[in-house]
């Protein structure tokens, strides 16, 4: 490469990485910054005391004293466990359950109209029940979430199914597939982009789930540590617990979608 | 290379039912000797890809009966097959080896022996520098290809071809069609080519078999000679004049 363009490519590579930096820190600072400013304006403006809605800087003195401590990282813990635990076990369900819906007809004239009913009863409803039967041990949430997710999953794998192109069912039956393997290795990877969306919006729901399952019926976990802090008025505590929710939630929809990304989306 | 034929044998087929029946095919009869080529050329919409779908075994005329080697053929997978479409179908998550390979691993071969056919099988159709390529870096002719590639990858005894050249350009079709025919000399399938183009079906078939417009049946078969394929020839000339008069349309050539 010669001189000249070393110099006349120097500035754009410059100014590339310039963008990346504005793109990926400076704007979602800005951002962050701004709901900061509005919150702080709101404080002042209304004189809210401390127990109503504290400043925005003794929630992040709060949460930077959260961190260090034992306890706040058992209940994230918790959380996390069960979440993934529900998580794995509604994708896998679901998956099945849809691909069976998709490729089935008997199956799905069957089982529609149970799942159609059982996916408008909202995750929540069950939390009663789910006291009942499981009591505040880890099982009832993980059962929850699995639910939630289970539908999620089902309805997107059964949809996706239906609409692989046909084109590829026949080249399948041409290279000599059978039923079960035009499932599994034609559908069900063709389906494979839309599945992982899917997998991406369940994980939100899930993890909703989870905390929201905790604040009713549990004995540790984000929601259990919001909940107490709200009992004694401890309400910094109570909004960096969510922010800490809403922090990891991001996380773990972000490690989905890279997962789904990288693994199943071969677009 | 083998002695098997297909026979269409007073083929009818409709969908639908009531007032909703479509009938697509009359009353289709003919037959495709081994190892030859026919091409089947007709109107738009009068059935022409359905043929290939009751010879494929992926749906079952609603009268009269489709027999390869002699046998009915039935619904489901026919391991003596192979297809190629006007869409490639090319499964986009696999690499172009993966995507010939496939077939033949679904047909018992182990892993190396499948990868190794497809590689030699690409190197026939001028692919060898694509084996890692995933579909979405192909051009249209590449993936057409390959699509060729892995149904000649099967050494399949029936191909069935349904307009496999419809959706590239007229230079990459012309240089297709070349590839095509002498890759047919060289392993000798029974083909049912279905093609618009009747400059292709002289160019490939050893016989034209043109369809009447919908509900369709045979008009006419016409056979191919080797003097007929030269483009530059007046029996090509006179050929295409008279499957193109089967067909209602009148070349201007005038049989010269």
């Amino acid at each position: 490469m010669s001189r000249m363009q070393r110099e006349e490519r120097a500035p754009v590579a410059r100014y590339r990485w310039l963008a990346a930096w504005r793109d990926r820190v400076l704007l979602p600072l800005v951002g962050i910054l701004l709901v900061a400013i509005v919150w702080q304006a709101v404080v002042m403006l209304y004189r809210l005391p401390l127990v109503v809605l504290p400043e925005p800087w003794a929630v992040v003195r709060t949460l930077a004293g959260l961190l260090p401590t034992v306890a706040f990282w058992r209940d994230v813990g918790v959380s996390l466990y069960e979440f993934a635990a529900g998580y794995a076990t509604g994708v896998v369900l679901g998956v099945a359950v849809g691909l069976l819906l998709g490729e089935s007809r008997t199956f799905r004239l069957t089982a529609s109209p149970v799942i159609e009913a059982l996916r408008f009863i909202v995750p929540f409803a069950w939390i009663p029940l789910t006291v009942l039967w499981f009591g505040t041990s880890y099982t009832g949430k993980i059962v929850l979430v699995a639910y939630a997710v289970f539908f999620v999953m089902t309805v997107s794998t059964t949809r996706s199914i239906m609409q692989v192109d046909p084109t590829l069912t026949r080249i399948g039956t041409m290279l000599g597939m059978g039923r079960m393997a035009l499932a599994l290795f034609v559908h069900l990877r063709a389906a494979a982009p839309a599945i992982a969306s899917a997998a991406r919006a369940a994980a939100a729901v899930g993890w909703i789930a989870v905390v929201a399952a905790e604040y009713i019926g549990a004995s540790a976990g984000l929601g259990v540590m919001i909940t107490n802090a709200a009992t004694s008025l401890q309400t910094p505590t109570v909004i960096a617990g969510m922010i800490a929710m809403g922090l990891i939630g991001a996380t773990v929809s972000a490690v989905v979608g890279w997962l789904a990304r990288t693994r199943l989306d071969y677009r | 290379m083998s002695g098997a034929a297909l026979a269409f044998e007073d083929i009818s087929h409709h969908y639908g039912a009531g007032p909703d029946r479509v009938d697509v095919l009359v009353h289709v009869t003919f037959d495709v000797p081994a190892g030859t080529v026919a091409c089947v050329v007709g109107p738009s919409g009068c059935g022409k890809s359905t043929l290939l779908s009751l010879a494929a075994g992926l749906a079952r005329p609603s009268a009269g009966a489709v027999r390869w080697d002699g046998r009915e053929v039935k619904l489901g997978p026919n391991f003596d097959l192979g297809m190629a479409f006007q869409q490639p179908g090319l499964f986009p998550w696999l690499t172009v080896r993966q995507n010939v390979a496939i077939g033949l691993r679904t047909r018992g071969k182990a892993k190396a022996e499948a990868l190794a056919t497809a590689d030699e099988f690409l190197g026939t159709v001028g692919l060898s520098e694509f084996l890692d390529a995933y579909p979405s870096q192909l051009s249209g002719g590449m993936a057409q290809r390959v699509g060729i590639a892995r149904a000649l990858a099967l050494r399949p005894r029936l191909l069935l071809m349904d307009e496999p050249f419809a959706a590239v350009d007229a230079f990459t079709r012309i240089k297709l069609q070349q590839e095509l025919k002498a890759l047919l000399r060289r392993y000798a399938p029974t083909v049912v080519f279905v093609t618009h183009d009747v400059s292709e079906a002289i160019v490939l078939g050893d016989v034209i078999v043109v369809m009447s417009q919908r509900p369709a049946g045979v008009q006419r078969i016409i056979p191919v000679t080797r003097e007929d394929r030269d483009r530059s020839s007046a029996s090509y000339a006179r050929k295409l004049a008279e499957a193109l008069a089967c067909l209602g349309v009148t070349s201007g050539m005038g049989g010269e």
